[in-house]
């Protein structure tokens, strides 16, 4: 569905680089941000993002990490209350703190994410434009056998392999402990789906290669990574910023679902999705589930809304 | 059209051999099979593990183990002793010949666990999906038709807002509110996990909450899609041209604008329908579900690779049919297209 309209978009955007369509003065830059700022829903997603990003900022300068991973039996699923507002787990951990500290993981988790998948994508989506031929036809057959998978089951597939704890050991980073199933994880989320932004970076380069200003750098002399370096990957990337917004959408997705099937990173580390995990065999005690999820929906939602908003910014279709 | 047919089933075949290999490499490097043996009762001793393992073929290289689960092994001899002692004929027959292997937890073939399971999942997810697609051409249709209206603003915000969110935040508030709530106050509650007593009603009452989890979680993506294709189709000139011959507004809702809307939805169909023999991981997970998802969750869990190689490829192969499908449907749905 996505992708539908990303190459509509992105051929319409092609149509019209040719075309002066901007008034003096004006960068193509600084034209986006206005639009962006006009737009409403934008700049909710936007604060909605700011708000939970301030709130796992703030709450994790306030509370330890220690107190996070502090469990007392005693106290188990207490009700929210002015001593725990968000009320205790099953082995009596602050769900505040718990809730605060699996955000900076989640957070972490969608956004290197979706680094690695940039990256990964760009690189094939370009190789097969560029390059044409073969090599397209391997890599893109090759992106339409990981399409025919789930992701959900190629990531769970990955995930064993990969994060067995006797391979890859917990270590160690500013003087915290976190499972090796965090690195893991991320390049898991990463390389399972990279194969969306590969086409549409590759549709955008093959409508591109064939533009006057390549063949006027290619008979100049330039190399073929030049032109791929300055010419065709600065035009990509307008639809490499949306997708990338709103990948780390999915990727908090994935990870809070994989983190529920009781697959994603492991303890010590909390995420929301973990937590969620946890919280399934307590569905009675509502505090428990409720708030980690309130904040994957706040977080998921914000960026969509921005995301959204961020597209038709970047779509000169939408110049008026 | 038959000549186009043809070739992309003859292309597929690569492509399907490149996902199985691929796919066969990583499950089986998912852990040791026989820990499944090592906790059944009668715990088999060193020798016969290896005994097993050879019978299994789980000794030979990966490609050759590849090639057995691809045309079987009954035309050579497995070395059972490992020292040339016993030779026994192969049972295996392969994929090719229909032959999926037979599971290493219940020791049946792994396709009879499949057909278990697959009812269970169509069960769940034919009549979710059903109910989400004529919700969301309903919801999506009259939204367009009223841009910027006020009902129109709020399908669009609210569809944002399912779209966002986690299918086990709705499952697990569904539950809450009439499982769990709905007992405390005496209310009837509707059942929570499984699929009942077997009696058609029951069957009935435990899906009344997956199947609402399912349909609210996929009709967000079908709403937004269905809206945006008919705004573009409602801006076309052969909409304007339609309404200044004085048709009426729903004939050209209906004839002239949502049957050229519907084309691209054609394709997601086609796109989406394979999944469903995938079920829902999550859901099925919490209602208890006997379905497919939770079949792979099972299977991988205990590195079940015969189990876990069916699934896979039954899917892959429903992928490569649904895209011819979808491809020929659409010639029907839109006679410019020729191949």
């Amino acid at each position: 569905m996505t992708t539908l309209n990303d190459t509509s978009k992105v051929s319409s955007q092609v149509a019209t680089i040719g075309e002066k369509t901007y008034a003096k003065g004006q960068s193509n830059f600084s034209r986006s941000v206005r639009r962006l700022r006009k737009h409403r829903m934008a700049l909710f997603g936007a604060l909605l993002l700011i708000g939970v990003v301030l709130f796992v900022l703030i709450g994790s300068m306030l509370i330890t990490e220690a107190q996070a991973n502090f469990n007392n039996p005693a106290n188990r699923l207490r009700d929210p209350s002015s001593e725990h507002p968000f009320g205790t787990d099953v082995i009596g951990r602050d769900l505040l703190a718990r809730v605060v500290y699996g955000g900076q993981i989640s957070l972490f988790v969608g956004v290197t994410a979706v680094i690695v998948q940039m990256l990964v994508g760009t690189l094939v989506g370009v190789l097969a434009g560029y390059m044409g031929g073969v090599v397209d036809s391997l890599l893109m057959r090759f992106a339409e056998a990981m399409l025919s998978i789930p992701q959900l089951f190629l990531a769970l597939v990955a995930l064993r392999i990969f994060a067995d704890p006797s391979r890859f050991p917990d270590f160690q980073f500013m003087g915290r402990v976190f499972s090796s199933t965090l690195v893991v994880i991320v390049f898991v989320i990463g390389l399972t789906s990279w194969m969306r932004v590969a086409r549409i970076v590759r549709s955008v380069v093959l409508a591109l290669k064939e533009q006057e200003f390549v063949t006027a750098a290619r008979s100049i002399g330039a190399r073929s990574y030049q032109i791929i370096l300055s010419h065709i990957l600065p035009n990509c990337i307008a639809p490499i910023i949306v997708s990338a917004t709103l990948g780390v959408a999915s990727a908090i997705l994935l990870e809070a679902y994989l983190g529920f099937l009781g697959l994603g990173v492991r303890a010590p580390t909390p995420t929301w999705g973990n937590i969620m995990g946890e919280a399934n065999a307590y569905i009675g005690s509502w505090y428990y589930w409720f708030f980690p999820a309130l904040f994957i929906i706040l977080t998921t939602l914000g960026i969509n809304f921005f995301g959204d908003g961020l597209r038709d910014a970047l779509d000169p279709k939408s110049l008026n | 059209m038959t000549r186009y047919i043809v070739r992309r089933l003859l292309q597929s075949i690569p492509l399907l051999f490149i996902i199985s290999f691929v796919l066969f490499a990583f499950t089986n490097s998912l852990g040791d099979p026989l820990a499944v043996f090592a906790e059944s009762r009668n715990r088999p001793t060193a020798a016969q593990r290896e005994e097993i393992t050879r019978r299994l073929g789980l000794d030979k290289p990966l490609l050759e183990q590849y090639l057995y689960w691809l045309v079987g092994n009954d035309w050579t001899l497995v070395d059972v002793r490992g020292d040339g002692s016993v030779m026994e004929p192969g049972t295996r027959e392969g994929v090719l010949r229909g032959d999926f292997g037979n599971s290493f937890v219940t020791r049946r073939p792994a396709w009879s666990r499949i057909e278990e399971r697959l009812p269970g999942t169509l069960v769940l997810m034919i009549p979710s999906y059903i109910i989400t697609l004529i919700l969301a051409i309903a919801i999506g249709v009259y939204s367009s038709v009223r841009q910027y209206s006020f009902i129109d603003n709020l399908v669009t915000g609210l569809s944002f807002f399912f779209y966002s969110m986690p299918i086990f935040f709705i499952a697990l508030m569904v539950i809450y509110i009439f499982g769990v709530q709905f007992t405390r106050w005496g209310l009837p509650a509707l059942p929570i996990g499984g699929t009942g007593n077997g009696t058609f009603l029951d069957l009935q009452l435990h899906m009344i909450m997956p199947v609402f989890c399912l349909v609210a979680i996929q009709l967000a993506g079908y709403v937004r899609f269905i809206r945006s294709s008919m705004i573009e189709v409602l801006s076309q000139d052969y909409v304007r041209t339609a309404r200044a011959k004085g048709l009426s507004e729903r004939i050209v809702v209906q004839r002239h604008a949502f049957k050229n809307a519907a084309l691209p939805l054609v394709t997601l169909i086609g796109l989406d329908l394979p999944f469903l023999l995938a079920g829902a991981v999550v859901t099925e997970r919490i209602f208890a579900w006997p379905g497919m998802g939770r079949l792979f969750i099972e299977s991988f869990e205990r590195a079940d690779v015969p189990v876990m190689m069916a699934i896979l490829i039954l899917l892959c192969v429903m992928v490569v049919v649904f895209q011819i499908l979808t491809d020929v449907v659409y010639t029907w749905f839109d006679p410019r297209i020729r191949y």
